[in-house]
């Protein structure tokens, strides 16, 4: 990982393998922002990140000792040019014990967490002059060595995150034996690793951190302004040479992440994202999967980028470098990295409710560090109707499931007809009809006393009489159909107690309508003044407490069909 | 499991993706639906849907099945009793119908049942008794006859596919009951078929000499730990009492399909006395008679209210005591039963609306209290998983204690993936599952002199034992101990039955009494015997734990398990060395050191004698030579 600017901004650079003297070097030639005239200066920064670079020696420790590294390094760096005055300073991680350090080069100073070489005056180009640094070190050593990142789309709302990882301690071994009383004394922890923080976005949700035998019930989340902080434990404290793995997921809402326009999306996410501080990981592999339907066409650029071995494709890391971006598209799925990484085939995901499964896009990346943690982008086309899709699925296989059954419960499927069962079944069809032919009289019958309430208000005899003709016609038809039915009922013979039922319904009905007709004869002869006022009362309340019964009867005799 | 296999492919196919492992967690509470479903349908053939309804709810409920079916018990047991109920239901429909299509699904059911469990000898023996009991009551009919042999030919003739079944259906006694009957039936129809050629003597001879076939068979029993009245009452409740009622309805209203369940019960509580095991076979035949038992009752007291009739008292005057009402129960279902028969009789004495409504709320109570205890039961016996140990702080706050699967992923991260781990049989299917480590010995061993010679290598002194572990090539040991949490149920407390396992093989090495004091006690403290203080098992548990002090009150290397102070502090490793210990000490993974490959001198003694160049001389040469 190398970095070059000047005065604040990043600069352009080539690079090529050199061999001098028997030692072989990494040229790099920076082309500077403008020229540079003759007498000016110009003040340029170079920054490297270097990985397992420190060796620990020794290689193994007891539980109890302290962990001592070597960095091993030239005095002065090894340039093209003659360099007029060169000062190497190795700032230490703390002003922690240094066991040795080279002094073949005079001058050199230890003080505090500094070790300073030089300065050294006029120096040829491409010399070399070995130095080693012997000191302790008990920052975490840990190392991913292999992280799986797998992105998932969903345009219901939620992008899932998950990261696979398998976590080392590269320290120095652990030798011999781990006793758990020595490190609760506080005595044996060296430079084992009890837990780490990871950030995760503000908007990280739904956090779990397991492994493969379940939760890990030693994870503590704290939500910050800016970020999600996870105090991630592991099941037991890494010494040099152990390993664990687990598993950390999270969602982030889709609207933070994707970009649309039209049919055109775009998702803007971290290739790798923090696992701890000063991490390193030595294999990423990334899997974005896009919704189902992401349109797939003919891929263009693909074949040019992919393989990273091939030296024209290797792309190394420039925050300006915009030429050096890679692009890569394939069937309408366009990838722009910050850095150069492998492709990987693509594949194809299947979760719930899918039919031909998502498209995704693998990349891999090896050796990478915390600088590496930038914005990847991912254009994809997608018809936002394809939306529907998984929804119209359940709706399609439930309708399907209920004509399943409306078509299994209509038709029949008996190889032998079962007559007794069939004329049951014929004899309910029957008494529903029955029932709705009373029900139909009852109505007619609210009908009538309407009329006969009307006749009393008005004492309009003839409009009474007009409203009784069609009211006693309409009566007939109705009891028509009652008496046919009865008759089907009884060429049933399957169930006689409901043909019973309703006989005693027509006879009832019958009575009721006479004590009608009587109501309304009686009326009329008051109307006509026939009747003295007190005599029609009497007779009146008679016929309706009559009628009331009748209806009574009649009413729990068709709840009973 | 192929089940579990089956609905994981199933899935699967639907693009459902989900983990193996999850479905083996939830398939015994999937399994115990279904076998509420079975329940309501064989309850429902036995008496009414309303019965039926009861029995599905009893089932869902009632401890003796929740034992096994709570998420992650991934038994056989779950879904046996599914197919199990199953079965039965498709026995009883098929006697019911008398049809080929009924009898040969129960067949089919009976397959799976013996794919699933080996108590599929209770279907092959109880069926048979079934249709054995009905030719004695005289129920013979063709639908018995047609449900039966299809049954059976198809059933032996499925179970015989199983691997584990084979040729057993022809030879074993316990399947002889159900030839037998298949012979006796086959001989009965063919009387029926003759019995006008033939005299009632003769007719007489033939079917006792039927009767010696059948009585030679009865299912046998291994003899193992009888049920307590408390299991009785702790996974049943209220049930056990309930269930003779129904038990009674049956036979009072007898006909073949009750003949059925009343042989089940009978048969199946002869069975739950004999052995702890065979509760749950129990189980749902206790749901179904309860829920029949209840059923009536409640449809008799709640008709009554219906009809708006009001019947006088004629019950005893002693109805009102609450403390025997399961007794009132009882009698008062008889008067019950005479009053149903005749109900037109509106001079009949009935019940009053105050006895009436003392009864429900008898009934409701119990079975609200039969609810609150079963939930109690799933909630503290049955569903705490015994990998994780939960506790309570001071304040409230839940303390877990994950030891278990700490040292477990230890050892799956950081060890040799053929390592071989050397633990008490308790834990090995944990190590395998969890750590994926090979063990030597787990909870399906039975090689009994496998497990003696680990007892042994724990039980003797750290030399002797080390001669056993390199014999069986053992890379790490792991013991469980208790001692700084409290634990009870760790290596130490198991101690003696190491002991006494290796005692049983290896008389001449270990003997039991060694390992206690002179006065007969088992004591870890500076009293206990010195054998013990200086077993392997000892020392593995308690190494380097003589420094650490638990508690201010109380010195240094307290065991808190046994409330005692260690005896043996200083405790030094020769072979073995400590590899892990989790956090509270619960397990602790010692490594087996590999063997040096001389023996050490010291420094000051090393000196090289002449003579050795001799030798090594004479080697080389030799080494020449050879060339």
């Amino acid at each position: 990982m190398i970095i070059m600017e000047a005065d604040g901004t990043a600069l352009k650079w080539a690079e090529s393998s050199v061999n001098k003297d028997q030692r072989s070097y990494q040229r790099y030639d920076i082309t500077l922002n403008g020229p540079l005239s003759a007498g000016s200066s110009r003040h340029m920064v170079v920054h490297t990140v270097l990985t397992k670079y420190l060796r620990p020696y020794p290689s193994h420790v007891s539980q109890t000792q302290k962990q001592l590294v070597v960095y091993e390094d030239s005095h002065v760096v090894p340039t093209v040019h003659p360099c007029r005055q060169q000062q190497t300073s190795v700032v230490l991680p703390s002003p922690s014990s240094v066991e040795s350090y080279s002094r073949n080069l005079k001058p050199a100073a230890h003080s505090d967490d500094t070790i300073t070489y030089g300065p050294y005056e006029n120096i040829a180009p491409y010399s070399y002059d070995k130095m080693l640094v012997h000191y302790e070190n008990n920052r975490p050593f840990l190392a991913v060595t292999r992280m799986e990142r797998d992105v998932e789309v969903s345009h219901w709302g939620v992008i899932s995150v998950e990261e696979k990882i398998n976590m080392e301690h590269v320290g120095a071994s652990l030798n011999g034996p781990f006793s758990r009383y020595d490190y609760q004394q506080q005595r044996g922890e060296g430079a084992s690793v009890r837990s780490w923080r990871t950030v995760l976005p503000a908007s990280a949700a739904d956090v779990y951190y397991r492994d493969d035998i379940g939760n890990i019930s030693t994870s503590h989340l704290r939500t910050h302004v800016d970020s999600v902080e996870v105090e991630l434990r592991p099941r037991f404290p890494l010494f040099g040479g152990w390993k664990t793995f687990y598993t950390l997921g999270y969602t982030v809402p889709t609207y933070e992440y994707l970009y649309t326009s039209g049919e055109n999306y775009i998702l803007r996410m971290r290739f790798v994202d923090h696992v701890f501080d000063d991490s390193i990981i030595d294999d990423a592999y990334v899997r974005i999967i896009l919704p189902e339907g992401s349109r797939l066409q003919e891929f263009m650029l693909l074949k040019l980028f992919y393989d990273e071995q091939r030296p024209l494709l290797k792309v190394r890391f420039s925050t300006s470098n915009a030429s050096q971006n890679v692009f890569w598209s394939c069937r309408d799925i366009l990838v722009k990295l910050p850095y150069g990484a492998t492709r990987l085939p693509d594949q194809v995901h299947y979760t719930y409710l899918d039919t031909m499964g998502r498209p995704v896009v693998a990349l891999h990346k090896s050796n990478l560090v915390e600088q590496h943690i930038a914005e990847m982008e991912v254009h994809y086309k997608f018809d936002s109707i394809l939306l529907l899709q998984e929804p119209l699925l359940v709706v399609a296989a439930l309708y399907l499931l209920f004509l399943a059954v409306v078509v299994y419960v209509r038709l029949d499927f008996t190889i032998s007809p079962d007559p007794q069962r069939e004329g049951k079944l014929r004899a309910a069809g029957l008494s529903a009809q029955c029932r709705d032919t009373q029900d139909r009289r009852t109505e007619l019958y609210t009908r009538w006393e309407a009329a006969i309430a009307k006749l009393r208000a008005t004492k309009d005899a003839g409009a009474f009489q007009t409203s009784l003709r069609n009211l006693g016609a309409e009566h007939r038809t109705l009891t028509q159909n009652m008496t046919d039915l009865a008759a089907k009922l009884k060429a049933e013979s399957a169930a006689p107690e409901i043909l019973d039922k309703v006989q005693e319904i027509q006879k009832l009905d019958k009575q009721l309508k006479e004590q009608l007709q009587l109501q309304g004869s009686q009326l009329e002869k008051l109307v006509a003044s026939k009747l003295s006022k007190q005599q029609y009362l009497e007779q009146d309340t008679v016929v309706a407490k009559r009628k009331e019964e009748l209806a009574a009867r009649l009413s729990s005799l068709t709840f009973q069909l | 499991m192929v089940t579990s296999g089956t609905i994981h492919y199933l899935l699967t196919l639907l693009n459902i993706p989900i983990h193996i492992r999850d479905i083996c967690v939830f398939l015994a509470p999937f399994f115990s639906g279904l076998t509420a479903l079975a329940t309501y349908f064989l309850t429902k053939e036995l008496s009414s849907d309303a019965a039926g309804l009861f029995a599905a709810c009893f089932m869902a409920l009632v401890p003796g099945y929740t034992s096994r079916s709570v998420a992650g018990s991934y038994d056989n047991e779950g879904i046996a009793i599914f197919a199990l109920m199953f079965t039965y239901f498709l026995w009883v429909k098929a006697v019911k119908t008398g049809t080929i299509l009924w009898a040969t699904l129960t067949a089919l059911a009976y397959f799976y049942m013996v794919s699933a469990w080996g108590g599929y000898v209770f279907i092959i023996n109880l069926i048979p008794l079934h249709v054995f009991v009905l030719l004695l009551m005289g129920r013979f009919s063709h639908r018995i006859y047609i449900a039966y042999s299809t049954f059976y030919v198809l059933g032996t003739l499925l179970s015989m596919q199983i691997p584990f079944v084979g040729f057993q259906p022809l030879r074993t006694s316990e399947h002889m009951a159900s030839a037998g009957v298949f012979l006796l039936l086959q001989a009965c129809a063919f009387l029926k078929y003759i019995q006008g050629y033939l005299s009632k003597s003769e007719m007489k001879l033939v079917f006792f000499l039927g009767l010696v076939v059948v009585g030679g068979a009865g299912p046998q029993c291994q003899e193992h730990q009888p049920t307590t009245w408390f299991s009785f009452f702790f996974d049943l409740h209220a049930l056990v009492i309930t269930f003779p009622v129904g038990l009674w309805y049956c036979i009072k209203n007898i006909n073949d399909e009750r003949v059925f369940i009343v042989l089940y019960a009978i048969s199946a509580v002869y069975f739950a006395g004999v052995m702890v095991r065979l509760m749950l076979p129990l189980t749902p035949v206790v749901c179904v008679l309860s829920a029949i038992a209840f059923s009536n009752i409640f449809q008799f007291y709640l008709q009554e209210d219906e009809n708006g009739t009001k019947p006088a008292v004629s019950t005893d005057s002693d109805s009102d005591d609450s403390p025997a009402s399961n007794k009132n129960l009882y009698d008062k279902a008889g008067k019950v039963r005479k009053i149903k028969v005749s109900p037109t009789n509106r001079e009949d004495p009935g019940l009053g609306s105050n006895i009436r409504s003392i009864v429900m709320v008898l009934l409701v109570m119990i079975l609200m209290m039969f609810t609150v205890h079963c939930t109690w039961v799933t909630s503290n016996a049955y569903s705490s998983p015994s990998i994780v140990l939960a506790s309570y702080a001071n304040d409230g706050s839940r303390v877990i204690l994950d030891d278990f699967r700490e040292a477990y992923y230890w050892l799956s991260q950081n060890t040799a993936p053929d390592a071989r781990v050397m633990s008490w049989w308790d834990y090995g299917y944990q190590i395998q599952g969890m750590a994926n480590r090979t063990t030597l010995v787990d909870n399906n061993t039975w090689n009994n002199s496998h497990i003696a010679l680990v007892g042994k290598a724990m039980a003797s002194n750290e030399s002797a034992a080390y001669t056993i572990m390199r014999a069986l090539d053992v890379d790490y040991v792991l013991v469980i101990f208790g001692g700084v949490i409290g634990y009870s149920g760790d290596d130490i407390n198991k101690f003696l039955w190491m002991v006494r396992i290796a005692e049983g093989e290896h008389p001449k090495d270990i003997r039991e009494s060694d390992y206690f004091t002179d006065r007969g006690e088992f004591r870890v403290d500076d009293q206990g015997s010195p054998t013990l203080l200086n077993s392997l098992m000892y020392k593995l548990s308690y190494y380097r734990f003589g420094e650490l002090q638990t508690d201010y009150r109380v010195p240094a290397g307290f065991d808190r398990t046994r409330n005692m102070e260690i005896g043996n502090k200083h405790i030094k490793l020769e072979h073995l060395e400590e590899a892990y210990t989790t956090e509270h000490w619960l397990v602790r993974i010692f490594r087996v050191k590999s063997p040096g490959n001389r023996p050490r001198i010291p420094y000051a003694n090393r000196s090289i004698r002449s003579r050795k160049v001799f030798i090594t001389k004479k080697v080389s040469t030799h080494f020449y030579l050879g060339r």
